[in-house]
Parts: structure tokens; C-alpha cells; sequence
């Protein structure tokens, strides 16, 4: 029995390019990749948000209402109603100059229990750093 | 952790690059990522070049961009693809490409 | 030998990423190594048969057909992200496989290296 832990680090804006997006689905997926592992084995998925990336995170997103797409929010809402650590780097959020207030932080609406947390980069440098692979966006 | 950080572009690298920390870190210049090794801009280097004594540039690329070794930073070493492959497997753990 | 897992989102012909993972591919299994490779997003048009190789153009369908002809390489492409872009099962290149994403991860479960291209 192992677990592979996999550090999925967004760092592109969305929508512009699918990037933000096939991160966020290819975490989500890791609640299936079992059919394909011996029992016992895991991949543990953690999902970080740091420079431009941590705009994929504000709240009141219309992507679905004007272009029919799945929101970044909505997808950020599925990993935590999934129980994914989300992170969302300290650093950049203040250099954008944004409140906790402004970003999604959690999937209450939709009964989710998980939170995002808001961290300095070191965490997320930690996460890296106990991470068997990293998948940059 | 020994981390091999594979530079793609010629812009915007250089605050991803700084924020990295690693007991090894690695710069592989590749793509676009070459003109960090043979340009200057205003008369500087790229401050990439700054960021780690393990720097490395993949001569398929410099050379498809008409560059050749001898134009390179001196701190830099060209490698080939089947160099990378020794690199990536033998002296580093994680990869990330930017 | 080892395991290198490529996953890689770059488009066909329009971003050289494509191709050096391809060479990146060439040289590992060159050495010995295995390769695992991951297309989703736009990378799936590599999945697709037909494709014309032109001077001006890259052209990867012959090498990756090499590739797989040397037992160390697996091709695999993401099933939703091709379908959305009009590619289907009967489209696909002999040899590529067709996946959900999570197929991706368990390569990474099992590769030693993993070289993820999540752009162009």
C-alpha cells in the first residue's frame, strides 16, 4: 500500500487558455485513478494557487452564464466538496491587493466541509517539497 | 529536494525562478528559455543566470535559433537532449517545466 | 531502467513543445528508459490519424509511430478533451490509447520521473 502525493501548482489565469482549468479536473480526478492502482494505493492530490494563478480564485465568476463553460470557481468548489487541500498563496493575494472576502474559500453552498486556506508561499513550498511529482500550469 | 526546473520562455520567469528553494536546484534553458544563455539586453545578462551554479542549456534549441556554443555565458553548459535524459534520471527528483 | 511520464497540453504544429517532448522521448528510450505520455487539451490533436507531413510543418505522427514500435513507449490520449474537440475513437492514430484523466495520475503513481507541459 503506497500513496503518491502530487502537487498541482496553477500558476496561469483562466479562461484565456484551458491550463487553470485541466489542472483543476485532472486533481478532481484523482478521486477515480484507484480503478487503475493496486488496492491500498493512493494519489494524494494538492492544489495550490500562486502568482497570476490566485485570480483563478475570485468569487462571482459568470463563465457558465456568457460563455457556457464551467467556472474556475465552480470547478475550486468541486475539489473542495471533495475534500482537496486547497491552497492560496499569502503573497500574491496581497500583491493583488485582495481580501480573504474576495475569494472562494470554501463550497458551503453546495455541502461541502472543506476549506481553502490562504498561506504563505513557503507553505506551498513545503507541500512541493513532500510531493513525490509537480505539475506546473 | 533536487529540483530540475526546465525554463521555457524568455519572459516572466524570473519571479517563479526566485521564489523556487531547493537543496539542488537546476536551470535547463530550453525552447525559448535558450536566450537567457546568449543574450544581453541593455547591456545586462539575464538574471536568470543568477539563480543557481547548476545551469544548463539544450544545444538543439540554441543552435535551432542560430546561436552556437561559443556565444553562450560561460556559466552555462550545453547539453544535449540524451544529456538531459542523464541529468533528469541520475542528479535531480522532481521536475518542473515553466 | 526508469520511468519518465510526460504529460503535455501544447498544440500540434503550433508550439515546438510538442516536439521536444517527443525528442525528449526518443533520447530517454534511447537510454533504456520507458515513457509514459499524457495528451490532453490541445495536445490531443497528436492523437488524431492523417496528418500530412509538410517541410514547413513539425510532423510528429511517423516518430511517435516509431516510438510505440519500440515496446517502451505509451501514447495516451484524453478521451473528453479529444471528443470536444471533434476527435473521436475512429479518429485515433494506431497504437494511442484513449483515457479519463485519471489514467494520467496513475502513471505518475508509477513513474520515476514525471515532466508535466501544462501549456503552450
Amino acid at each position: 500500500m503506497a500513496t503518491k502525493k502530487l502537487s498541482f501548482i496553477v500558476k496561469s489565469l483562466p479562461y484565456k487558455t484551458e491550463a487553470s482549468r485541466l489542472a483543476l479536473t485532472h486533481a478532481i480526478a484523482s478521486q477515480t485513478v484507484e480503478i487503475y492502482l493496486e488496492d491500498g494505493d493512493m494519489v494524494e492530490p494538492v492544489l495550490a494557487f500562486m502568482g497570476d494563478g490566485v485570480l483563478n480564485c475570485l468569487k462571482d465568476q459568470t463563465a457558465m452564464n456568457l460563455y457556457g463553460v464551467t467556472s474556475l470557481e465552480q470547478h475550486i468548489k468541486n475539489s473542495l466538496l471533495l475534500d482537496l487541500k486547497v491552497i492560496i498563496c499569502k503573497e500574491d493575494v496581497e500583491k493583488f491587493g485582495l481580501s480573504e472576502d474576495a475569494l472562494i474559500m470554501d463550497a458551503e453552498d453546495i455541502g461541502g466541509e472543506t476549506k481553502a486556506s490562504i498561506a504563505p508561499f513557503s507553505e506551498i513550498m513545503k507541500e512541493m517539497d513532500s510531493s513525490d511529482h509537480l505539475l506546473f500550469f | 529536494m533536487k529540483l530540475c526546473v526546465l525554463v521555457s520562455d524568455f519572459r516572466n520567469m524570473d519571479d517563479t525562478l526566485s521564489r523556487l528553494k531547493a537543496d539542488k536546484l537546476g536551470v535547463f534553458l530550453v525552447s525559448n528559455g535558450v536566450y537567457h544563455a546568449a543574450l544581453k539586453e541593455g547591456g545586462k545578462k539575464s538574471s536568470i543566470l543568477e539563480k543557481s551554479p547548476h545551469l544548463y542549456v539544450l544545444s538543439e534549441d540554441l543552435e535551432s535559433r542560430g546561436f552556437s556554443e561559443s556565444e553562450i555565458d560561460t556559466r552555462v553548459r550545453s547539453i544535449t537532449y540524451s544529456g538531459l535524459v542523464d541529468l533528469l534520471f541520475n542528479e535531480y527528483e522532481k521536475i518542473i517545466w515553466i | 531502467m526508469a520511468k519518465l511520464t510526460i504529460g503535455i497540453f501544447s498544440s500540434l504544429v503550433g508550439s515546438l513543445s510538442l516536439d521536444f517532448a517527443v525528442k525528449l522521448s526518443q533520447a530517454a528510450i534511447k537510454k533504456g528508459h520507458s515513457v509514459d505520455f499524457w495528451l490532453s487539451g490541445n495536445a490531443t490533436m497528436l492523437s488524431k490519424k492523417g496528418q500530412r507531413s509538410f517541410k514547413d510543418y513539425s510532423a510528429l505522427q511517423k516518430p511517435v509511430q516509431e516510438l510505440l514500435a519500440t515496446g517502451k513507449f505509451q501514447i495516451t490520449a484524453c478521451e473528453a478533451c479529444a471528443e470536444a474537440r471533434g476527435f473521436h475513437k475512429e479518429d485515433t492514430m494506431e497504437g494511442c490509447k484513449r483515457h479519463s484523466m485519471d489514467w494520467y495520475l496513475a502513471s505518475c503513481f508509477s513513474a520515476d520521473r514525471v515532466l508535466h507541459i501544462g501549456g503552450d
